[in-house]
């Protein structure tokens, strides 16, 4: 299930974001974690996903959170959520509530009790 | 591995890449790291998942850009269609769309099942019995060795004799192993099981030549000469109910005992498919008459050899064998003029069917291609319907990719569907066809659904994909924006050139397969007009094998079969009975060297025909007596030595002057025969035959050793053809309890088998000419239906302003006319270059024939004009003010 206009993987993107900027691995990291395993993105299908977030203005470029650490290679691009993306995530998150909620309920699982 | 990976990262488009192509080349190398850490399956199934996933997402980017287009971004339910796999999307639509659109559908599936169904059909036939290669190792090492002598009396290719045989043995270099082969059918007895049937008479190294392998047994060496059989697959099945202790066993064949030493595999066939076994055969060189021509070879190359080099060997060694087998000086002019004609086996084996074959075959892909034409149009016509749709999609941000994609996947299920229904038609038709195919075309029953014949379904269907859709989708996705205020009712010319064209290709590949059945069909109304000089109605035709024991020489074989003549002629309803050796449109004849007294001795004489007749031959068969008399019974058991000749046969040999009483030697034998009688000629192996020159001698000859005539065939003129031959057949067995009765024919069956390939390709032909006539004239009806709907709101104000009906009428009915006039043209031209593909099967008709052009022109201009005239006369029919108030 999904609800109109995030899809699953796109929820779990901006879920890694919110707690400060990262760049394209960590997202991926952070991603696959997150979802318990279920989501592991390729390089193809999570920077379309990322690209499009951008596009659409729920992310943006960002700037990395410490300047001064030393890379060896290239600077890495960091994204961070905008205003709308917090809140489309948050709508998201209270969605799932909402619909988890629904099938614990008639599925007769009770929270806490297994 | 990981370059691919790079390598695919480049397809993105350039903005995407500027922006994330370091980031995803980081994670791609990282992951397959950790990857690689669990094993190098892990980092190649890594790998390939990875590279999927950038080839579906790279195609989607640049389909529907998700980088840097805010503007023309849709709200979510486009952005998710993309991140599902695309073509799936695409083909769920289509699905439903076609789903509400069940007429359209069920029309398109039909013609294209069809169309398909019949390639289908034809190529799983080409592919068993031409494309299979002989089931031999190497077997495209296998040739098959004839002989031409341009410049002697000798036929056009004809088989050499045994001395070529041991001299290509000895001495060629480039021939791994050579053989030679006879065939013929004779008796074959197994306890009280008595049957004539085909065999072969190889050399024992002719299976060693293939490297044919036995199913049980053995196969013939030096030592089994004549003594041992091997039996063929069918026989084994049929006559041994596949006796696995069958080795070993005794059968009667061809007049003596022999021993079952091998049986053969179900491939084993050879020369043909009903050749049952095969004895062994020893070429003695001590023991050996040169010169007796009629044997072909069969030999296998050394690797690497062509035709052409080995043909220059065997040339250069035929001028050796003069002087190491000796001979006339006849013989080594002949042997001067001789060229060995080489070609493969396997063309020699299935060469027979295949011009036919390969004619139909180009057939059904016409219809195939005017089935794709039609289908492309009403697809173009519903495209041009959704024109608005599109448009508004188009606005709204949708690539041309993604228009073409949508498009396209209708396309593709109909031919998904179209090639289950053609699966379905070639299972069901296939057997049909075969069923129907004339006899003798080999392997033909091992066509049916084979894994390439199905790979050939795949392909056909992919073909018609891509033809039906991706001409209208390329139409489609390129929606003029300007439509959209036009409210999709605009009417250029130039929109329809696309559709013209594919009316215009129709018309043209129709023409041609109407032309070339029609060549056919003259030709086949021309044989029909033959007179082959003898009668085809109430003639009833068998052979008997008797071999009883006092049964051996030519008088006493004369005597039991002129006395079961006249048995026969006994019988209620027969007018007459006539003995011959060799039936006509049944059976080759031999040919020899004829001599008269003014023919130098020192010359090989003049190559006529020559069989064996007896009874009243002639009156049976309707043969006109033209000069002196026919056989009387008292030619048959004396030894007069008189007989009769064909009228060709007296021009030839006493140009403008009475042959009665003239004598005549044939070219081996001693004595003299004298010319009785003259007759008719006949055609004796096909209606395409020139007149023949041919001998009649009586059953007894002079000499006591001249040949006896055991299994001659019957001629019974009879109006009960159809009930006589069970009767006969206990006339038989009451007269000859061994002796097999076969071959039992009446002469219009005889006749209509031998034009078999000409009716047979005429009428398959001719269904594809139907069909591809039917399908042009509703493509033609399909564009001016829409036309005059498209135009419908311009009729409407021409009529309101005064127009006639008929003027209407006319307007549309020319508009067809003009597409139909240039099909003709370019059909016309077309069929001049191809038509030359049947010239084997033409008869008495030129691949050219004017009136065939011109009259099939004129039924195909009848036709489109009738399917031109029918949307002309609802055009006339428009109402005007309905016209405009439906606006």
């Amino acid at each position: 299930m999904e609800s109109a206009g995030v899809s699953s993987l796109e929820y779990h993107v901006l879920l890694a974001m919110v707690e400060g900027p990262l760049y394209g691995y960590a997202i991926k990291s952070a991603v696959e974690t997150e979802s318990a395993g279920a989501l592991t993105p390729r390089a193809g299908s999570l920077y379309r996903v990322l690209a499009r977030l951008i596009t659409t203005g729920l992310v943006v470029e960002a700037e990395a959170p410490d300047p001064g650490s030393p890379h060896p290679g290239r600077t890495r691009k960091y994204y961070g959520l905008t205003e709308p993306g917090r809140e489309i995530l948050a709508s998201e998150a209270r969605r799932l509530r909402y619909v988890s909620e629904l099938a614990e309920g008639r599925l007769g699982i009770a929270r806490g009790r297994r | 591995m990981k370059g691919l990976l790079a390598l695919l990262v480049r397809l993105f488009p350039v903005e995407f890449r500027v922006q994330f192509a370091p980031d995803m080349l980081e994670q791609m190398r990282l992951d397959h790291g950790r990857a690689l850490q669990r094993g190098r399956l892990t980092a190649v199934g890594f790998t390939v998942s990875t590279a999927l996933d950038l080839l579906g997402a790279a195609i989607a980017e640049r389909r529907d850009p998700s980088w840097k287009s805010p503007r023309h971004r849709l709200t979510g339910n486009e952005d998710r269609a993309t991140m599902l796999s695309s073509w799936i999307n695409d083909l769920r639509h289509a699905a439903f769309a076609l789903r509400r659109a069940p007429g359209f559908t069920a029309v398109t599936i039909v013609t294209l099942g069809l169309a398909i169904g019949a390639n289908v059909s034809i190529f799983s036939v080409v592919d068993a019995v031409l494309l299979n290669p002989l089931p031999y190792a190497d077997a495209d090492r296998l040739v098959h060795i004839a002989a031409s002598a341009p410049g002697s009396d000798f036929p056009e290719e004809f088989g050499v004799a045994a001395e070529f045989y041991v001299h290509y043995t000895e001495r060629s270099q480039l021939l791994e192993s050579v053989s030679t082969y006879n065939s013929f059918t004779n008796t074959l007895r197994l306890d009280d099981r008595i049957e004539r049937v085909r065999m072969s008479w190889p050399t024992w190294t002719f299976f060693h030549t293939l490297q044919a392998t036995p199913l049980l047994g053995r196969l013939p060496a030096a030592e089994d000469e004549d003594s041992g059989v091997v039996i063929s697959h069918a026989l084994w099945n049929t006559w041994f109910g596949s006796d696995p202790d069958v080795i070993g066993s005794t059968v009667y064949v061809s007049g003596g005992d022999r021993t079952v030493i091998g049986v053969m595999g179900p491939d084993f066939w050879f020369p043909s498919e009903d050749t049952l076994l095969g004895l062994s055969n020893v070429v003695d060189i001590e023991d050996l008459t040169p010169r007796r021509f009629g044997q072909p070879l069969v030999a296998r190359l050394a690797p690497g050899v062509d035709r052409a080099t080995l043909a220059a060997e065997l040339n250069g060694l035929a001028l050796e064998l003069p002087e190491r087998f000796g001979g006339s000086a006849n013989y080594a002019e002949l042997i001067g003029q001789h060229r060995a004609v080489i070609r493969p086996l396997s063309e020699q084996l299935l060469g027979v069917a295949a011009g036919p074959l390969w004619i139909l075959l180009g057939a059904v892909a016409i219809v195939l291609l005017i089935a794709c034409a039609n289908v492309a149009n009403l697809f173009t016509v519903r495209a041009e319907h959704r024109q608005r749709d599109l448009a508004v999609r188009r606005a709204l941000g949708a690539g041309r990719g993604a228009l073409v994609r949508s498009q396209l996947a209708e396309a593709v299920i109909i031919a998904g569907f179209a090639a289950a229904l053609a699966v379905v038609l070639a299972w069901l038709g296939v057997p049909a066809f075969i069923s129907a195919a004339p006899a003798g075309v080999p392997r033909i029953g091992q066509a049916g659904l084979t894994a390439s014949t199905l790979l050939f379904t795949v392909a056909a269907a992919a073909f018609a994909a891509l033809v039906c859709g991706v001409v209208p989708a390329l139409r489609a996705s390129s929606p003029r924006l300007t439509r959209l205020q036009e409210s999709g009712r605009g009417s250029t010319r130039e929109r329809h050139w696309g559709r013209d064209a594919l009316v215009v290709g129709q018309t043209a590949l129709a023409l041609v397969l109407l032309i070339e059945s029609g060549l056919l069909i003259r030709s086949f109304l021309e044989l029909q007009r033959v007179d082959p000089g003898y009668d085809l109605t109430n003639i009833y035709t068998f052979q008997i094998a008797p071999d009883d024991d006092h049964l051996r020489d030519a008088a006493s074989f004369a005597r039991f079969h002129t006395d079961f003549a006249d048995r026969i002629a006994a019988m209620p309803g027969v007018e007459s009975v006539g003995l011959i050796e060799n039936v006509p449109l049944n059976e080759g004849l031999s040919i020899a060297g004829f001599f008269t007294e003014a023919t130098p001795a020192d010359s090989s004489g003049t190559h006529m025909s020559y069989t064996w007749s007896a009874g009243d031959y002639f009156a049976t068969m309707g043969i006109e007596v033209l000069q002196g008399r026919p056989f009387t019974d008292s030619d048959q058991v004396s030894t007069l030595g008189n007989i009769v000749i064909s009228e060709t046969a007296a021009k030839t040999l006493w140009p403008g002057e009475n042959p009665i009483g003239r004598r005549l030697r044939q070219g081996d034998l001693e004595t003299w025969e004298t010319v009785v009688g003259v007759v008719e000629d006949v055609m004796q192996d096909s209606f395409r035959d020139q007149p023949l020159a041919l001998v009649y001698f009586p059953f007894v000859g002079q000499s006591p050793d001249s040949r006896a005539i055991s299994s001659p065939a019957y001629v019974v003129k009879t109006s009960r053809t159809d009930t006589i031959g069970p009767e006969i057949r206990a006339a038989v067995r009451e007269a000859s309890p061994t002796a097999p009765m076969y071959r039992t024919y009446t002469m219009e069956g005889l006749a209509a088998d031998s034009m078999v390939i000409v009716s047979f390709t005429m009428l398959t032909l001719g269904i594809a000419a139907s069909l591809a006539l039917t399908l042009g004239a509703i493509g033609l009806f399909g564009v001016l239906s829409y036309v005059v709907a498209e135009r419908t709101r311009e009729i409407g104000v021409r009529m309101a302003l005064g127009a006639e009906a008929a003027k209407v009428r006319r307007m549309v009915v020319k508009q067809g006319a003009r597409l139909i006039a240039v099909g003709v043209v370019v059909g016309v031209v077309v069929a001049t270059a191809t038509s030359r593909v049947l010239a084997s099967l033409l008869f008495g008709v030129q691949s050219t024939d004017l009136a065939t052009f011109v009259g099939m022109s004129a039924a195909l201009v009848m036709t489109g004009l009738l399917a031109s005239y029918l949307p002309a006369r609802r055009a006339s029919r428009v109402d005007p003010i309905e016209s405009l108030r439906n606006d």
